[in-house]
């Protein structure tokens, strides 16, 4: 016989029992993070009269373990409580030097909408299909690792069908070419984009004029883009901090998030958009994972 | 196919630094054949040069299957001898198309050495991704050549750059070309500074001259690269490059050590076909390649829990040989066979390690492609065959005595069936020799009878796979077959865990059965079947536990649900009961049975089906129209890749829709768009599908009853 979870109604004093049940003997389980998540699924239905919700032992992990993802991604943990912090058309940039760890970070923002059934284009504009393809199974691993998942087949099987790359070469990158590529994706229904990540663009002076073709062709298809900006060491920022590359371009985009080696760690600042700039780092990347690290 | 003796007056050098064992390996249509076909034209083993596609209708040499002519493809990979510059050369040739891998895979097990074929202009293709890996895996050291240089479009630099980022090879030019396309007349040989044209009729004269002015800066550029990234494995090296004092040899020696141990692929170009570039490549092979005790083979000692064995490539020590592929031939069957230690000699008495069965060698012979010639001796590190032994592929020959077996090559599963009808009694007399034979020499390839329809079903890699075998049965047994629809292997597995309980009780008369299994099953992945007894207490007891695994392992052949395999299942038992005189092996065999259909059915099971990773090379404009016909396919594209003009299309598509999918991306794409297919994963039939499939399967046995 299957185990069964019984929720049931919160007392006065508004704490909730739990009991997992199972053919054996009941088992008590301690109420913790991971299976008391606020705003998750399980607390929003809110307290029933009638107690008997029969959920399969294996699904609630699954549900749980993907709220739980999407509840520690990247941008939550900055302050962003939305979902998307990024409107229709909006931009947002992930600013680092080489090696620091931005495609990471934008797999990571890409597992956020992934976990949710949203679609993601990813555009790689450095890498081949199976390089790319290796950051999303690496970092997923990663995930699992550190959160000790195990049923991770399902889920990688349940997210794919909603990620799509596509690669080309820098120079032949043009935003005509991706609208045309888009258009054949999205008249015959193969795929419509609700995110779109585009590594690699060279963020120099004649960026602007793709950048705001990009925003257009964003607001029309309602999706909103993040894009890694590499940064140079030689290039100063300007007065506010803003990194040279995003000086010029800076009002196109809502949301700028630097990464930044500080000693063994990287410092994750926000820029732009979400919680106000300020001087002391929001979070922290592990290097050797490129994932946030828990907090103590 | 016509095989015609040539006894050759064979006196075998014993040098074995000068010998080389290497397989030419690459994409459909980058040159192979053609290449083989040079090489054995300048090494003098055959004296005029015919096209693949020929219009003389003779052919490539290499291509020596009737069919292989017709398709301009090459199966089997013919294993041929030729000499170079005193060196001794065994070139086997394999087949580019991913139906055949297996047939990749067994060459490169044998080969110490590899040229990988790359087409200027098509550059690294999906298929090279699958070669280079197979090289990778077996640790096959490399060189590659830029082929088909004088087409438009060719830019041997590009595919260096590929071979960099796609292949992750650290590719470095040796070599530079002279004029590129139609103009396309030599190369300048880095190493040694100048520059090589290729006169004569059939590019046989060499002429070597200064570089010309207006590539030298290239040229020294070029070569500067070079010796940086060979001076990284040298010390020497590195401080005669300071010193500006680099001779060749230095050059040529840090080469060779990278290019042995895989940190560096020396790159050539040349055009085959316009014979331009092929006798360096040669030079290459000699001085770049490893002979055959560079490499370190290994063996497992069946004596001693199969521990692995480093076999020495000594002539003197006890004989291990491997087969690595069969041929049946108007003499019998020809066994293709290196030995790896020891020697083998005509009279010789050796044992197969498998059967254990002790064999004389009779002749031993020397293959060129279809003709061969008869030896004394094979010492360790030569590729040769022999006669009249009775042996599988992939079996080790070892001396009477030694327990060394090599190690069994990964053999995939096959992916796809079909069955096959004779057409008359000829016919199926025919069809019996042929797949005796066909099973024999390709492990993939599988036959056998359906119990409930009678019907011979054959199983392969891929559509094309099953093709090119009933194409063989029809010229070479002329077995006439008709063929039913071509059958995906389905799996069943379960989702749920689910317990059972069940109680085999027959005691009304006669002797009584009784016996109880309870426990549980769960679904796993890493392993198609866990059987656990946690039993405590002697409820079933010690002596029957095993017959409860059997009876489990029993029903996995055919599952409860559609009769397919059964696999991912986990089966544990923690309790049951046992009567003093009626419980047996039997009764518990049959308590198994029905626990397992009790659990079965509680635990949710779905059916799984192979999902192919399909690779789509296509011009632009019909990126759209391709995405869309795999889409149609219930496809799940992976990714596009852009490149130029053209763009790669990756998708993973259930096998069951890639039927007949090569002739809808012809008319599709006007036949420019090609694409290859191999096994990815099994994946959840969709519950839409799955009920198609239930509704078929009992409409078939309705026509069976």
């Amino acid at each position: 016989m299957a185990r069964i979870e019984r929720f049931e109604d919160t007392d006065e004093s508004g704490t909730r029992h739990k009991a997992h049940i199972s053919a054996q003997a009941p088992l008590r389980v301690k109420p913790s993070r991971h299976n008391l998540a606020p705003n998750s699924e399980l607390e929003t239905r809110g307290p029933k009269p009638d107690p008997a919700r029969v959920i399969y032992l294996k699904k609630r992990n699954f549900n749980m373990f993907k709220k739980d993802l999407i509840l520690r991604n990247p941008l939550r943990l900055m302050g962003h409580e939305t979902e998307d912090i990024l409107p229709k058309g909006g931009f947002g940039a992930v600013l680092a030097r080489a090696g620091v760890g931005k495609t990471a970070f934008l797999v990571q923002l890409a597992f956020n909408s992934l976990l949710r059934n949203k679609n993601v284009l990813h555009i790689s504009l450095d890498d081949p299909v199976k390089k790319v393809c290796l950051w999303y199974e690496e970092v997923f691993r990663n995930i699992a690792h550190q959160y000790n998942v195990k049923q991770t087949d399902q889920l990688w099987e349940a997210i794919l069908p909603y990620r799509f790359i596509m690669t080309f070469k820098v120079e032949g990158f043009s935003v005509p070419k991706l609208e045309e590529r888009l258009t054949d994706l999205t008249e015959q229904g193969i795929f419509l984009p609700h995110m779109i990540l585009i590594d690699g663009l060279p963020f120099d002076e004649t960026v602007r004029k793709p950048l705001s073709d990009l925003k257009t062709l964003a607001i029309n298809h309602s999706m909103h883009v993040w894009f890694a900006v590499r940064i140079h060491r030689h290039e100063r920022p300007g007065p506010d901090g803003m990194p040279a590359p995003l000086l010029q371009v800076a009002d196109l985009f809502e949301v700028a998030i630097q990464l930044q080696p500080v000693g063994k760690e990287i410092h994750v600042r926000g820029l732009k958009g979400g919680t106000a700039p300020s001087d002391h780092p929001a979070l922290l990347l592990d290097p050797s994972t490129m994932l946030i690290k828990d907090k103590g | 196919m016509t095989t015609s003796s040539v006894k050759g007056n064979s006196t075998m050098k014993n040098d074995i630094q000068k010998v080389r064992n290497i397989g030419i390996s690459a994409h459909i249509d980058a040159g192979k054949t053609t290449l083989t076909e040079r090489i054995l034209y300048y090494t003098r083993r055959i004296h005029a040069i015919h096209d693949v596609k020929g219009k003389d209708g003779v052919g490539a040499t290499m291509d020596f299957m009737e069919l292989e002519k017709e398709r301009g493809i090459t199966i089997t990979s013919a294993a041929t001898y030729c000499e170079w510059q005193g060196h001794e050369i065994n070139i086997i040739d394999t087949p580019g198309h991913v139906d055949f891998t297996i047939e990749v895979e067994r060459s490169l097990r044998v080969l110490d050495g590899g040229i990988l074929v790359l087409c200027s202009v098509g550059g690294v293709q999906s298929q090279s991704i699958t070669v280079d890996q197979q090289m990778a895996r077996y640790k096959v050291p490399c060189i590659a050549f830029i082929n088909k240089c004088d087409r438009s479009g060719a830019n041997p630099a590009r595919v260096i750059d590929q071979l960099k980022e796609k292949l992750g090879h650290n590719a470095v030019a040796v070599q530079i070309p002279i004029g590129l396309e139609a103009d396309f007349n030599g190369v300048v040989d880095l190493v040694s500074m100048k520059a090589i044209y290729f006169d004569g009729d059939n590019g046989e004269h060499l002429r070597i001259e200064p570089i010309p002015q207006d590539l030298l800066s290239e040229a020294m550029q070029r070569r500067e690269v070079l010796i940086d990234a060979a001076s990284m494995f040298s010390d020497e090296l590195t401080e005669a490059a300071l010193e500006g004092e680099v001779t060749e040899d230095l050059l040529l020696q840090a080469i060779r050590k990278a290019t042995l141990t895989r940190e560096m692929t020396p790159v050539f170009m040349g055009s085959a076909y316009k014979n331009k570039g092929v006798q360096p490549l040669l030079d290459a092979v000699t001085k770049l390649l490893p002979c055959p005790s560079d490499i370190e083979n290994q063996a497992l000692d069946t004596d001693n829990d199969e521990v692995p064995v480093t076999l020495s490539c000594d002539p003197q020590k006890p004989l291990v040989a491997f087969a690595f592929k069969l041929e049946d031939g108007p003499y019998g069957q020809l066994t293709y066979i290196r030995v790896y230690q020891g020697t083998l000699a005509k009279g010789d008495t050796i044992v197969n390690v498998r059967t254990g069965k002790k064999v004389k060698v009779g002749r031993v012979v020397r293959m060129h492609a279809a003709q061969m010639e008869d030896i004394e001796v094979m010492p360790s590190g030569y590729i040769g065959a022999l006669f009249g032994i009775d042996c599988a592929s992939g079996d080790t020959f070892v001396s009477p005595g030694i327990g060394l077996t090599m190690t069994s090559m990964h053999v995939p599963d096959p992916v796809i069936s079909l069955a096959i009808i004779p057409k008359d009694h000829k016919a199926e007399v025919n069809i019996s020799k042929a797949l005796a034979r066909f099973t024999k020499e390709d492990p993939t390839f599988k036959a056998y009878v359906n119990d409930q329809t009678g019907d011979t079903i054959i199983s392969g890699m891929g559509e094309l796979h099953l093709e090119v075998y009933l194409e063989r049965m029809r010229r070479e047994y002329n077995a006439e077959v008709t063929t039913g629809m071509p059958r995906v292997a389905y799996r069943e597995t379960i989702t749920n865990r689910a317990e059972f309980n069940y109680t085999h009780k027959k005691q009304t008369g006669g002797a009584g059965q009784f016996a109880r299994v309870a426990g549980y099953m769960e679904p796993i992945t890493e392993e198609d079947f866990v059987f656990e007894s946690k039993i405590v207490g002697g409820a079933i007891p010690t002596q029957f536990i095993p017959a409860c695994e059997k009876g489990f392992r029993k029903c996995l052949a055919k599952g409860p649900k559609m009769e397919f395999p059964v696999t991912g299942i986990k089966v544990v038992i923690n309790d049951g009961s046992s009567h003093p005189v009626d419980s047996s092996d039997m009764a518990f065999q049959a308590a198994a049975r029905g626990a397992f259909l009790e659990g079965y059915a509680k635990a949710k099971p779905v059916i799984h089906e192979p999902i192919m990773k399909v690779v789509v090379e296509t011009p632009v404009e019909f990126q759209g129209t391709v995405m869309g016909t795999l889409n149609q396919r219930r496809g799940m594209i992976v990714g596009t890749q852009d490149e130029g003009h053209m763009c790669v299309i990756e998708a993973q598509v259930p096998l069951a829709e890639m039927f007949g999918y090569s002739t809808v991306l012809r008319s599709a794409t006007q036949g420019k768009a090609q694409f290859t297919m191999e096994f990815a994963t099994y994946r959840q039939v969709p519950k839409g599908v799955a009920d198609e499939l239930i509704k078929k399967a009992a409409e078939e046995k309705k026509n069976v009853a």
